[in-house]
């Protein structure tokens, strides 16, 4: 019971959602499921109507009554296929939100909680779902099936009332007494209401069953689908299987998920099976004693033979319709199983308060930014990535930060563009506490090429500029000092031209050429502070030196702060931030810090001594 | 089995054949034998349905006793149920053996993916045969195999009953079927000629599908959030959804079109149709040439034998396009094969090799110009290369030529004088161990990734001297199973993701483990930190120590511990000799060298080793 309040709990907010994205789709499907119960229900009472006239010998006016069944049905059928061509449209409408709702969500969630595992895998397994099980769509369509059933239900049990109230013509037979009003709506409320229990017991028996092999599902799903694509048809496995003659272990554990995944189906299939099998059968023995009843009425003259039919029509209608109930409450729990998930990822707080001070850009980049004692633990971790640093940055020409894998230098980066929070200490900017400023002001100050940065399959210049407006001289100038307008000059159709050909036949870039489109991108924005995360750890040697030749060029009249493990790229840097284990161990130009001999030093000689 | 084949492929015979024989070999004869069943009282079913009306009439009005009219009545109900019951019961029992059996089939079609030609498994070609393969197999029970057996069954059904129900109309009047028969193909002709635009828009709208899947995709890839909220990319993003959204939608109105005039065409059709049956049937009543119960039965037969002529031209439809994953797959699992080369064996296997390339040239399927282009070389045995030259002057590609991955386009390359095309390749692969610049692990036990075999059949001394000589000791300790963890949550929620560095020692541990004659290491350092970069360095003599050595890198400094140079350029070497030689000719390496070095010069000259 619990189980059922949820799952329309659930329902009934999604059609919320629903009508809210567009009023029109309800009533549509609402329109469809009349007009289905009228043509079935209309056509029963004019069949009956037919079959009398017939049985009388009235066939001129049978004539007329079968006209008239033909007519009616058409007009229905006609008028249905009118709705349902509106419906195609709409499902896509309702199909498709989910996704936007989902995103225009995780867009206004800080990235630090975006990135935690837990809720990743959360929007992973919300898509997968949807994508596997139908969306809000299929929430439509199984609500359509549930209610169209019910009023089926209500329709045909009224009508049976009805029947049980008929009494029989003759006198005082036995079967006559059996066919009188009282006795066959007794027969019949016994009836009902024993399918109503036992229906639902088996519900309770399997529903439990059912449900955890559907919430295992998606998991199973996940693992073959891993290793189909990232396994045995990726072409850069393959090499390394073929070289290193994997291919028994590979064959064995695949043989190993290849028989759970059949073991979870065959279980899956005997649970649906008897559930099926069970609902079947308490159907047939309902369906049994109904036809016994209304041959009852008949035989004692209660109703006539046309009636008959009329009503055998009812009961077959009332057993699908248990039928589609049944089935459709528990596709509905199935599907209310993970759109739960999405709902509470709706519900979800966005994260930190975004603070509204806003920032007056100034030129010649006057901005303090001040490390106050901050650490940083990355949601889910016990160690700390980043422990009690300190720091002023003076923000004005370049910086190089340099460290081991894993000392704190990308964690710093983030911190400052304020994509992560410190979990103690904070952050200031001219004096004032970071996230007191408006985020989106405070993050105009960074223009960041990332490591693992993308550019999408857009137009050059939707890319440059991030989707804002066009600027042509601009994009043109950021081109420019990024090295890479001659690229796009070579391009057929310049800035117009696509990238990739994922949406449109675009163009295809190397690593390199993204890279300086992704500078072009930092430098369009204008921002104060321009930082490159490893930029060359690409690139080849001639490569790798235009980037830090062009460095100075790039990052005229601003800051520039460069990540990198290549050691020479300090040399262009009029300061050096050295971290360790997540502090900040040593500070300075590069003769200060090479004349002491510490990390910086040993870091250096390691990678320059192979260059004498 | 034999193969008959006509120009577009398989034939359907054929093809049954094929998935009959694999059926009986996955499920067994027992599950052939439920299909059969559920199809057969797939016909008995409905047909009991319908003549339930005109059976019970004929009872009521047969003026026997109301006791025994009731007991027959019920008798027939029951009957009815019970073959529903049955009916059901082979139903599912056919759907869990067709499922479990397109489940079992990826047990083969994986087989086939490793024994593949690897150079094939790369080439666009290659990749399309097998995505199109794949289909057949993993696109869920309504495609592929799964569909294809189904759909057999499903038209067995149709057939059968079209047959009876028409013995029974015919039994009424032949010329019935004059009129239904016809109908249905006319059915048939006007919705695939209604319909015929509206595929043209299916098919546009499925791009746009991609499309919002790309969106999809990107808009929600933890890497690209940083750029989505330190650009304020969000407002891009989501104005390109609605956009996709409203053009889905809007050609999904446009194809209801073709849909609603196909609808109304149908129902005027049946109206028509039924107008005539009815008209007949009534006047064969008024003529006293049919019974009520007759007419009761035909009314319900007619209507069955529509939905069976509907339903037969539905599975045939159906039957023609789940026929083209099984075909793509067929032909996959049939013409690609990888044994047919070499066959030769190693004259002396396990030794260091000299390797001897003779005017070798390579040419990438589709591209006009050699990768590598006519190519003379010898690396002698026990020999330590070091690999350099600019993005996209071959070098990944040599490596791949070298361990016998790749064929040449035209030239030989000799293996201790043996022509490698005459080998055999999988003995070729055992005397190379590769890092290749892709870094990841399989989703499997860190032990299994090293050493190459199942767990359990591993050289566990090995395995831990491979670690430590890799530098991955520490970090294995700290993982909560050792070297048991599975890697990556991918098969096991308890999984552990390695860092990128990490990865990279990993890739190296496996390499050692391998314990090859020739060591190729592509950009092994590249993830790695100055310190680590030069543990590795002064490690490596060690790890090729007794071998051949092949290091490729864009830090040149990775060639001061080799004993030649092989500078690469435009698919050839253009230099080759020791450092000390290259530089002395001032010729590009020279120069590349300086670009890099200039920097740790100018300032660390001389004090470098302070």
């Amino acid at each position: 019971m619990h189980d059922f309040i949820s799952t329309h709990k659930t329902g009934f907010r999604l059609l919320k959602k629903i009508h809210s994205v567009n009023p029109i789709i309800i009533p549509v499907y609402l329109l469809e499921v009349i007009f289905n119960l009228v043509q079935v229900y209309m056509s029963l009472f004019l069949t009956a109507g037919l079959v009398d006239l017939l049985r009388q010998g009235s066939f001129r006016q049978a004539g007329v009554q079968a006209l008239l069944l033909l007519g009616a049905n058409m007009l229905c059928g006609v008028i249905v296929q009118f709705i349902r061509s509106r419906i195609r449209g709409l499902q896509n409408v309702a199909g498709l939100a989910i996704f936007v709702w989902l995103r225009e969500k995780i867009f206004s969630m800080d990235y630090e909680t975006v990135e935690k595992p837990e809720i990743s895998e959360k929007i992973a397994f919300s898509e997968k779902t949807s994508d596997n099980y139908g969306s809000l769509g299929m929430v439509l369509a199984r609500y359509r099936d549930i209610l169209q059933a019910f009023l089926s239900v209500m329709l045909s049990v009224s009508m049976v009332i009805y029947l049980c109230l008929a009494r029989p013509v003759g006198r005082g037979t036995f079967l006559d007494t059996f066919a009188g009003p009282l006795p066959s709506l007794l027969l019949f409320g016994c009836a009902l209401v024993g399918m109503a229990y036992f229906s639902g017991q088996v519900f309770q028996k399997f529903s439990r069953k059912q449900k955890s092999y559907f919430a295992a599902n998606t998991g199973r799903e996940m693992k073959e689908s891993y290793l189909l694509n990232q396994v045995f048809v990726n072409e850069k496995a393959g090499k390394i299987v073929r070289l290193y003659g994997m291919e028994e272990m590979l064959m064995e554990n695949a043989a190993e998920e290849v028989g759970k995944s059949r073991a979870y189906w065959a279980g899956m299939f005997d649970v649906m099976r008897k559930t099926v099998q069970a609902n079947n059968g308490m159907n047939s023995l309902f369906t049994i004693g109904s036809y016994l009843l209304v041959t009852l009425k008949v035989v004692t003259g209660a109703i006539t033979v046309g009636a008959f039919t009329q009503y055998a029509g009812a009961l077959n209608q009332f057993g699908n319709a248990c039928f589609i109930i049944i089935n459709c409450q528990v596709r509905l729990r199935n599907i209310c199983t993970y759109m739960d998930k999405f709902l509470a990822f709706l519900d979800m707080e966005s994260g930190h308060a975004k603070g509204g001070l806003p920032i007056e850009k100034q030129d010649g980049g006057e901005y303090e930014l001040v490390f106050e004692n901050v650490s940083f633990r990355y949601p889910g971790s016990e160690n700390y990535a980043m422990r009690n640093v300190s720091c002023r940055l003076n923000v004005r020409g370049r910086m190089a930060l340099v460290g081991r894998n894993g000392a704190g230098k990308t964690t710093f980066i983030k911190l400052l563009c304020r994509l992560y929070e410190p979990t103690e200490g904070r952050i200031t900017l001219n004096g004032v506490d970071i996230r007191e400023y408006d985020e989106e002001a405070y993050q105009s100050l960074f223009g960041v090429v990332f490591q693992d940065f993308k550019l999408l399959s857009f137009p050059v210049w939707e890319n440059i500029t991030a989707g804002g407006e066009r600027q042509d001289d601009k994009i043109w100038k950021a081109l420019e000092q990024a090295d890479a307008a001659e690229l796009v000059r070579k391009m057929p159709a310049q800035l117009d031209t696509y990238l990739y050909k994922e949406l449109e036949e675009g163009v295809e870039v190397s690593g390199g050429e993204a890279q300086r489109l992704a500078i072009a991108r930092a430098l369009y924005k204008d921002a104060p502070i321009v930082i490159l995360d490893e930029p060359t750890a690409a690139l080849d040697p001639v490569a790798e030196a235009e980037v830090y030749a062009r460095f100075n060029e790039m990052v005229e009249g601003k800051t520039g702060i460069c990540i990198s493990h290549r050691m020479s790229s300090c040399q262009f840097c009029d300061e050096i931030i050295v971290f360790e284990n997540g502090g900040i161990v040593e500070r300075g130009s590069h003769e200060e810090l090479y004349a002491l001999g510490g990390n910086y030093a040993k870091m250096w000689n390691a990678q320059a001594k192979y260059y004498v | 089995m034999k193969k008959v084949r006509d120009e577009s492929g398989y034939t359907l015979w054929d093809d049954y054949r094929y998935a009959f024989h694999w059926l009986k070999k996955k499920e067994g004869a027992g599950a052939i034998a439920a299909c059969a069943g559920s199809s057969a009282l797939g016909v008995v079913l409905p047909f009991l349905e319908a003549a339930l009306a005109g059976a019970v009439a004929a009872c009521l009005i047969s003026g026997n006793r109301p006791e025994i009219i009731l007991l027959l009545v019920t008798g027939y109900v029951i009957l009815l149920q019970v073959v529903r019951f049955v009916q059901n019961h082979l139903k599912e029992v056919q759907d869990k053996a067709l499922t479990l059996f397109r489940i079992g089939m990826a047990t083969e079609f994986y087989r086939k993916c490793v024994e593949m030609d690897g150079q094939y498994m790369e080439s666009a070609q290659g990749r399309r045969k097998m995505t199109q393969a794949r289909e057949n197999l993993f696109s869920g029970e309504d495609s592929g195999i799964e569909a294809f057996m189904r759909l057999f069954w499903i038209t067995a059904t149709n057939v059968a009953g079209l047959i009876s129900y028409a013995v029974i109309v015919g039994r009424a009047n032949p010329l019935l079927l004059l009129l239904l028969v016809p109908r249905a193909f006319l059915d048939e002709f006007l919705e695939k000629s209604l319909r015929k635009s509206t595929y043209a828009m299916i098919k546009k709208n499925a791009k746009n599908r991609q499309d919002f899947f790309y969106l999809r995709r990107e808009s929600i890839s933890i890497e690209n959030g940083k750029d989505i909220r330190l650009y304020r990319m969000d407002q891009w993003l989501l104005r390109a959804f609605h956009e996709v959204v409203d053009k889905i939608v809007a050609l999904e109105y446009k194809t209801a079109k073709g849909f609603l005039l196909a609808g109304i065409a149908d129902n005027g059709l049946t109206f028509l149709v039924n107008g005539v049956v009815y008209g007949y049937l009534i006047l064969q009543m008024a003529r006293g040439n049919l019974t009520l119960p007759l007419f009761l039965l035909y009314v319900g037969v007619v209507a069955g034998f529509g939905s069976w002529m509907t339903g037969l031209f539905f599975s045939f439809h159906q039957i023609y396009q789940v026929k083209v994953p099984m075909d793509k797959y067929r032909e996959f699992m049939d013409d690609v094969t990888f044994k047919e080369d070499g066959m030769g064996r190693l004259v002396n296997p396990g030794k260091p090799h000299e390797i001897r390339l003779e005017n070798v040239c390579f040419c990438y399927e589709g591209s006009e110009k050699d990768t590598i282009h006519d190519l003379s070389l010898t690396i002698s045995a026990g020999e330590k290369i070091a690999l350099v030259g600019l993005n996209g002057a071959g070098k990944t590609t040599l490596t791949k030529l070298l361990c016998g991955y790749y064929r040449p386009t035209s030239g030989k390359i000799y293996l201790d004088g043996q022509d490698m095309g005459t080998l055999s390749r999988e003995e070729c692969f055992r005397e190379f161990a590769v890092v290749f610049q892709d870094v990841f692990a399989f989703s499997f036990p860190l032990v299994e990734n090293v050493s190459c075999v199942k767990e359990g059949q591993e050289e566990i001394g090995r395995l831990e001297q491979c670690l430590q000589k890799a530098g991955l000791t520490e970090r294995v300790n700290e993982l909560p199973k050792g070297v048991k963890t599975t890697m990556n949550k991918d098969l096991d929620e308890e999984g552990v993701a390695l860092s990128g560095g990490q990865l990279q020692k990993l890739m190296l541990a496996r390499a050692l483990y391998k314990d090859a004659p020739v060591v190729i290491l592509d950009e092994p350092t590249a993830a790695l930190d100055p310190i680590a970069e030069s543990e590795m360095y002064e490690k490596y003599d060690e790890i090729i120590r007794g071998k051949t050595g092949i290091f490729i890198s864009h830090r040149l400094s990775s060639t001061r511990f080799c004993d030649r140079i092989l500078y690469m350029e435009k698919g050839t070497v253009a230099e080759d000799g020791s450092h000390e030689e290259l530089m002395g000719r001032q010729g590009a390496y020279a120069e590349l060298f300086a670009l890099q070095a200039q920097y740790y010069q100018q300032k660390g000259q001389g004090e470098c080793h302070a």
